[in-house]
């Protein structure tokens, strides 16, 4: 009896268990697992949306706050003799390395502007490799391989003009052994291979854009960069032939200074290039700019933290009522002519007014200011740049009509200030033309590499530590040279 | 069954339902197999007692009926039992450790027993995995301590226990409520993705058992050497801990409550500068800086805050455990309840874990057993900004006031601190309004055939579902110019995990004549799957804790592609052969094959065998004569382990799409959502895999009164992957995930454990153990290139470790300090001409008269070169004492704190104390400028020896005697006081020597979690 019910029990007991074994993780398929909450490459890549998406993510990279905030002050303003730290004199201390040129290559600014711009090279590669591939409208496609090539060219110029000689990238790295770890090009290859890039994004980008899509770049920026691009390499007729075109392209000056840099004037008349910033509700990811917020008045409502500040040298040298000067710079005791008390007593008598905006449009949970779009290029730096070219070339006509027309709109009709210039003599122009770039265009990220390019270098900031032979470039990221193994090599004198 | 019922009626006044149900169907399963026997007798009910030599009685002493196997039952903890049987049957009592008896019944209806000690090192049964063996038969390095022994220490977390019990077994604990503790086993082997030892609970595999109420443990199992954890092949890299919960045992219901509650203090808090010394430094950096003093008059502040005793605090603790098990022949069950209540440290912090265990079996019939083991959790914790606090903490200005005189928070911008510490920590925690839920239901279930005598098939089904809820609100406030919100925010993250682990095995186990042979095959089954949401809203009203996002605005949802959310699928075959021939001479070995979903084509599958062997020397004839050795073994083992711990599908390119890429275009601005390729993956990966070897000698002597155990073991990591850095110009973000480098841990262990004699009145027993480990890279990927990391805490990122050819993993690595620039001159006269009088002095190491990155030098070991631990146990009358000592030497930290500043932190006292502020004033601590880029670089100064010594755990207790306990019907009642890391011993002055961290940045000293003491007061009662 025990026995029989035992075995029934058995053959019960065994049936479930094979069951349960058979059931289980025999089959092959069990190991292979889709991949979880990102597409694969493989299935990216097929059409027109993804390239949009694609060129989309370039754009966007451009104003994180490697590529427009700490980095950037310290590459590309606080060398001049425009701007200084500011700030707390013991808060973020290591930004005086880059004002008093006692640079370490291990300071991290360096590492942060110089990884910025090969992630925006990277984006711009991928595109380049990939779009032509997908089977899309050819217009379309042409545009945004156009797109792409402006970026990669605008992030090579800030690389080369900060850095000299640096690796050139201009597809993606397919070999781990030989793509991978690539020494220095020199800077000759890497401007003609912007110059490249820039000659073909004018040939195909359009000269504006439908209202949505206003922020992409066009064959005004195009030919803008490019004049820019020359300027560096004193191609003095190449700078007036690309900088005449842009002029042929409808571009006016903003009649108001002041209000030029304002939010509500984002992508006017004289607008060529700016980064695109908004305050996107419930997404801070997407509205990350810092921009705008490194620069803000310290200690006052919004709590910008006050670098990046004008100096007094910079406030000397305005012409007498120079609007301009109140424009560029907002003094702490008055109040902006948005109606900003700004307190008289604080860390900084001075901060950058053309990044400023107004405190009342400042959203908890953001950056204050991040809707502050960032002007890359705009008209006044296009006359400027033919104004300078022109009078090397000895067409002193048009560098004095060039030049006349930024002095004319920032005089705004008073003719008691700032007087036409008139001279033909080529050396007193051409200082009157550096003086001009540098009021008009202050605290815009452009003196202390003009005054390098100028030649003017050890003059103007030797008192500042500048030195001939060294500090034209900065010195290359001490961890980049180490991950190399010694295939990249430093500056010398760093 | 009264006592059943009077136990019901009791633990109804304790208002706990589920048990009474549970109670009550246990009773009537009881009652249901009372008839069940032998009726051809009369049967009596015979009562007894089993007592050892000493006459104490001996709990969980099996009683048998020889010849019937439906009859039963265990002792109770008194050591009594009670058995209805036939009046001629023979009891069988037996146990581990005893040598068993047998004895007629002859119509006795009271029978009281000694029991003698069985050789217990030779009896000594240990678990293994997938089953158990007797300590004799074992070839490998396995160490198995007792649950008792951890719950004596009075810890929330069952692993903490370990610490200083096992050679070679390094624990690091954390003071945070509701952490677990990081375990390493035999040195680190694997430096990326899942580092944790394994952790196998019944069967089911975890990587973490903070689910775990150390009260529920009836043992806990190490398996050090790659022969015993090679049947856990892909997890097995790091060592395994088996954990076995406690069952109920046969005989009468037996009701444990054990209770602690006490305190956790810090003991090393670090001292800071006070506000008169804060105003003096940070005048003496803004000169360095070239600045006018910030503080006109710094003696005027007075001490100011002391922001370490504002913000932290002795935090209470308390703990209670209630269990209820017992059982009848034909099943058994085990289940606890346990509630634990700790505050943090840090004031407002609290944690509460409510757990629920059951344990449960049944054998309806002969050969089939089946049952199920289930763990429920439930967590709320009352959270603090963990890592930031300590460092607002170490960083807040003291001469900002906690509040100002008219109520409002003192505002470090009133005192123009500038950015570096613009928080006042009060207001951080006053306004961090964040509570982490956590569902935990873990276990398994199991059925287990017996036939034809010697198979035994078993499957089991196992898993885990956590579901974890971070919600987060932060109201409009303004506390500070830095904290303060005009938009309140409403966040709620969604961690779900859905993991399980099916299980067939088939043992074969026989004895012929001399020759014992177990043969054990298996299957197994196991996907891992994760998912992470994190929501938000704007503007939801305040009091929104349980509020609704539709009650907001600006709804936001990400699923966290790139760390929440994971799946991974295992498929394995294992199979075993134990062999003994007349228990002198050992031969087991083992194969798993293990496929991981992670991996592709060739690389798919891992075939993981091991040996081992052993002699038992004292069995041998020419040992016969002698007296010395009681036991002596000699064992060797080898073994390959596999780590599969890599994130899924690591080498598909896959794209990005954040937020951050998300374009904005138009007039007015609308947003483009971005996509791209921002990751290098490595174009293929194998397994990484590590082979172990081990040689043993164990040993006994003085009447097995000194037990000894030896280890020497080998073990090479091949092909540890981990992520380097790459060249930031190919433009991707971070690192790229390959098969790098070559590792090996090779070491020396030594346990020794001195008992006394049974019957003395004072017993005690002595252990020591040594673990001496050395971690070699034998080779990277990049050949003779070092890896670089450790950035993390650094000011500027720097990187503070490197792993290379010929030394530990993640070795400190920078400039070696020669001293302190006294003067102008002195710089002008040296190779560093843009420092300043109080900077380091580098050393030109390679004497290029250039001090640069070529100039730097192994400055240190994170990983511990020796540890070690005493532990003694003492028992006189009613009293016992335990006290256990534990520490590391031979390692390095790095103090990180230091200079990680931005603008006008604060610096400690010591600091203050020695730093350099004038020619002659300090050779080794520099000026107040430590943050400058040129000081902050990793060098000499901030490494210093991570070595420690410590009273780990103190417990005294006290056994209430029976003449005042049995009118309470309670059988035990004990008390005690308990003290954890009441004494440490180290020079180390940051935080805590006691440091984790991810292989290549360990020993980094980043805001940790102060190191701690605990005092606790507790109670046992079984009734």
């Amino acid at each position: 009896m025990k026995e029989k019910r035992f075995s029934s029990h058995v053959i019960a007991g065994i049936g479930l268990l094979l069951a349960i074994v058979v059931m289980i993780g025999c089959k092959k398929s069990f190991l292979n697992v889709p991949q979880q909450a990102q597409v694969p490459v493989a299935q990216f890549w097929n059409n027109a949306s993804d390239a949009q998406k694609a060129v989309s993510a370039a754009y966007a990279n451009l104003r994180n706050y490697d590529n427009t905030a700490f980095p950037a002050i310290a590459v590309e303003s606080i060398g001049s003799d425009d701007a200084e730290k500011g700030s707390s004199p013991n808060d973020a201390s290591f930004m005086n390395q880059y004002d008093a040129f006692t640079i370490d290559p291990a300071e991290g600014q360096l590492l942060g502007f110089y990884r910025a711009q090969y992630a925006n090279i990277n984006f711009a590669n991928q595109n380049l490799d990939h779009i032509p591939a997908i089977s899309m409208d050819e217009t379309l496609k042409a545009r945004y391989l156009a797109e792409s090539k402006f970026i990669r060219a605008y992030s090579y110029f800030r690389l080369v003009r900060a850095f000299g000689d640096v690796p050139l990238r201009l597809t993606l790295p397919k070999n781990s052994v030989t793509d991978f770890n690539i020494p220095r090009t020199p800077k000759a290859q890497v401007w003609a291979a912007i110059e490249q890039d820039l000659t073909d994004a004018a040939a195909v980008l359009p000269q504006s854009y439908p209202a949505t899509d206003i922020g992409r770049a066009t064959k005004g920026a195009a030919l803008a960069l490019h004049a820019k691009v020359a300027l560096y390499q004193k191609k003095w007729t190449d700078v007036v032939t690309y900088t005449t075109q842009v002029m042929g392209l409808g571009y006016s000056l903003f009649p108001n200074f002041e209000k030029l840099f304002r939010v509500e004037n984002e992508n006017n008349s004289e607008s060529i290039f700016e980064l695109q910033n908004a305050i996107v509700p419930g997404n801070s990811g997407a509205s990350n700019s810092q921009y705008s917020q490194v620069q803000g008045v310290r200690g006052s409502t919004g709590g910008g933290w006050g670098f990046n500040v004008p100096t007094q040298d910079l406030v000397n040298e305005f012409e007498p009522g120079d609007p301009r000067r109140n424009a560029t710079i907002i003094f702490r005791g008055t109040t902006t002519a948005e109606g900003d008390v700004i307190p008289a007593v604080g860390d900084n008598p001075m901060y950058n007014y053309k990044s400023y905006v107004p405190f009342n449009m400042f959203v908890s949970g953001f950056p204050e200011g991040s809707q502050q779009n960032v002007r890359v290029l705009r008209y006044a730096d296009v006359l400027l740049m033919n104004a300078e070219a022109a009078n090397e070339l000895g067409q002193t006509a048009t560098a004095l009509a060039s030049l006349e027309q930024v002095r004319a709109r920032a005089r705004g009709g008073n003719a008691a200030i700032l007087p036409k210039v008139t001279t033909t003599d080529q050396n007193t122009l051409r200082t009157a033309i550096y003086h001009e770039r540098r009021v008009e265009l202050a605290m815009e990220f452009d003196r202390y590499f003009d005054v390098i390019r100028q030649g003017r270098a050890a003059a103007v900031f030797g008192p500042k530590g500048w030195k001939p032979n060294k500090n034209e470039v900065w010195p290359v990221p001490q961890s980049e040279i180490d991950l190399s193994s010694g295939v990249l090599t430093q500056n010398p004198g760093y | 069954m009264t006592k059943i019922y009077l136990r019901h009626a009791l633990l109804q006044t304790l208002s706990l339902p589920l048990i009474c149900f549970f109670l009550f169907t246990q009773a009537a399963l009881a009652y249901h197999h009372e008839p069940s026997g032998n009726h051809a007798t009369a049967d009596i009910r015979v009562t007894g007692r089993v007592t050892d030599s000493a006459g104490t009685g001996l709990p969980g002493i099996s009683v048998r009926v020889r010849g019937n196997s439906n009859v039963g039952t265990q002792t109770d903890a008194g050591g009594a039992f009670a058995l209805t049987v036939a009046e001629n049957a023979t009891l069988i009592f037996s146990s581990v450790g005893y040598e068993t008896q047998e004895m007629a019944v002859n119509g006795r209806t009271e029978i009281n027993i000694t029991l003698q000690a069985s050789n217990q090192i030779l009896s000594q049964v240990v678990v293994v995995g997938y089953g158990t063996q007797r300590k004799l038969d074992v070839t490998g390095s396995v160490v198995q301590i007792k649950g008792d022994e951890l719950a004596k220490q009075s810890s929330p977390n069952a692993i903490s226990g370990l610490q200083g019990k096992v050679a070679g077994v390094n624990v690091i604990n954390s003071g945070a409520p509701g952490s677990s503790p990081t375990v390493t086993i035999r040195g680190t082997g694997t430096v990326y993705g899942n580092t944790n030892v394994l952790y196998v609970v019944d069967g089911v595999w975890y990587n973490d058992v903070n689910f775990l109420n150390p009260a529920d443990i009836e043992n806990v199992s190490v398996l050090k050497d790659a022969s015993s954890t090679a049947i856990y092949g892909i997890r097995a890299s790091n060592g395994v801990i088996i954990i076995t919960t406690r069952r109920g045992r046969r005989g009468r219901v037996t009701v444990n409550y054990n209770a602690y509650a006490g305190w956790q203090s810090v003991t090393h808090g670090v001292k800071l500068a006070n506000a008169t010394e804060y105003a003096t430094i940070i005048n003496e950096l803004s000169a360095s800086n070239g600045a006018a003093p910030l503080f006109a008059n710094p003696g005027s502040f007075g001490a100011g805050t002391d922001w370490n005793k504002q913000i932290l605090r002795d935090a209470f603790t308390m703990n209670h455990q209630l269990s209820v098990n017992g059982g009848t022949d034909k099943s058994d069950y085990n289940l606890s309840v346990g509630l634990l209540d700790q505050d943090g440290n840090v004031k407002t912090n609290n944690y509460k874990r409510y757990t629920l265990s059951l344990n449960n079996n049944y054998s309806p019939v002969k050969g089939l057993d089946f049952g199920i083991k289930v763990n429920g959790q439930y967590s709320k914790s009352e959270d603090i900004p963990t890592t930031t606090i300590f460092h607002q903490i170490y960083g807040a200005g003291p001469v900002v006031p906690v509040f100002n005189a008219n109520g409002t928070y003192g505002d470090p911008n009133d005192y123009k601190l500038g950015g570096g510490n613009p928080y006042n920590p009060q207001a951080t925690i006053d306004f961090y309004n964040q509570r982490t839920q956590i569902y935990s239901f873990t276990g398994n279930a199991y059925a287990q055939l017996t036939f034809l005598k010697h198979f035994k098939l078993r499957t089991s089904f196992g898993g885990e579902f956590v579901n974890g809820e971070i919600v987060g609100y932060v109201p409009v406030y303004r506390a500070t110019l830095a904290q303060q919100t005009t938009v309140s925010t409403l966040t709620k993250t969604l961690n779900q995990a859905r993991n399980w682990i099916a299980e067939n095995t088939l043992t074969y186990d026989k004895t012929f004549g001399s020759h014992k042979v177990t043969v054990l095959l298996g299957q197994t089954a196991q996907r891992y799957q994760n998912y992470n949401v994190i929501m938000s809203a704007q503007n939801v009203p305040a009091g929104a804790q349980n509020s609704y996002f539709s009650l907001g605005n600006n709804f936001n949802i990400t699923d966290n592609g790139t760390n929440g959310t994971s799946l991974n699928t295992f498929s394995s075959y294992f199979a075993r052969v134990n062999y003994a021939f007349e228990d002198k001479y050992l031969l087991n070995a083992s194969i798993r094959d293990d496929g991981a979903s992670q991996f592709y084509g060739n690389n798919t599958y891992a075939y993981l065998p091991a040996v081992g062997a052993g002699w038992v020397i004292s069995k041998e004839g020419f040992m016969a004569g002698q007296k010395t050795f009681d036991l002596l073994k000699l064992r060797g083992s080898w073994g390959k382990v596999a780590n599969a711990g890599v994130p899924y599908n690591i080498t598909i390119p896959a794209t990005t799409t954040t937020p951050q890429l998300v374009a904005i275009f138009g007039s007015p601005s609308t947003t483009f959502i971005g996509t791209n390729v921002n990751t290098i993956v490595p174009p293929s990966i194998s397994i990484e895999r590590a082979t172990g070897t081990d040689i043993g000698l164990e040993g006994a002597v003085l009447n097995n009164r000194v037990s000894f155990e030896i280890d020497a073991y080998n073990r090479e990591t091949k092909n540890a992957v981990f992520p380097i850095p790459v060249l930031t110009s190919l433009g991707t973000t971070g690192t790229v995930i390959g098969n790098q480098a070559d590792i090996r841990n090779r070491g020396l262990e030594v346990a020794v454990t001195w008992r006394s004699k049974d019957q003395q009145a004072l017993r005690y027993t002595i252990s020591g153990n040594l673990g001496y480990n050395e971690n070699t890279v034998l080779s990277v990927l990049s050949g003779r290139n070092p890896i670089y990391a450790g950035g993390g805490g650094l000011a500027n990122g720097a990187l503070a470790t490197r792993t290379i050819v010929g030394e530990s993993i993640g070795s400190f690595y920078g400039y070696q300090v020669a001293g302190i620039f006294q003067s102008a001159a002195e710089v002008a006269a040296s190779l560093q001409t843009t420092a300043k009088p109080g900077d380091f002095r580098y050393v030109d190491v390679n004497g290029d008269k250039v001090i640069n990155g070529k100039d730097r030098v192994n400055l240190g070991n994170p990983n511990p070169k020796y540890n070690y631990g005493i532990n003694t146990s003492f028992s006189y009358k009613s009293f016992d004492l335990q006290l256990d000592f534990q520490g590391v030497t031979g390692v390095s930290v790095y103090n990180a704190n230091l200079a990680f500043r931005f603008g006008n932190e604060n610096f400690t006292k010591d600091f203050y104390d020695n730093r350099w502020h004038g020619a002659g004033t300090s050779n080794t601590y520099p000026s107040a400028n430590i943050g400058s880029t040129a000081n902050s670089a990793p060098n000499s100064f901030y490494v210093s020896s991570g070595a420690y010594f410590r009273l780990r755990n103190a417990q005294l207790g006290y056994n209430i005697p029976n003449a005042f306990l049995s009118r309470w019907k309670i059988q035990r009642l004990r008390l005690y006081a308990n003290a954890q890391n009441a004494i440490n011993i180290f020079k180390y002055k940051g935080f805590t020597p006691e440091i984790g961290g991810t292989p290549t940045n360990a020993g980094i000293d980043n805001n940790v979690y102060p190191l701690f003491a605990t005092y606790n007061f507790g109670l046992n009662v079984t009734f």
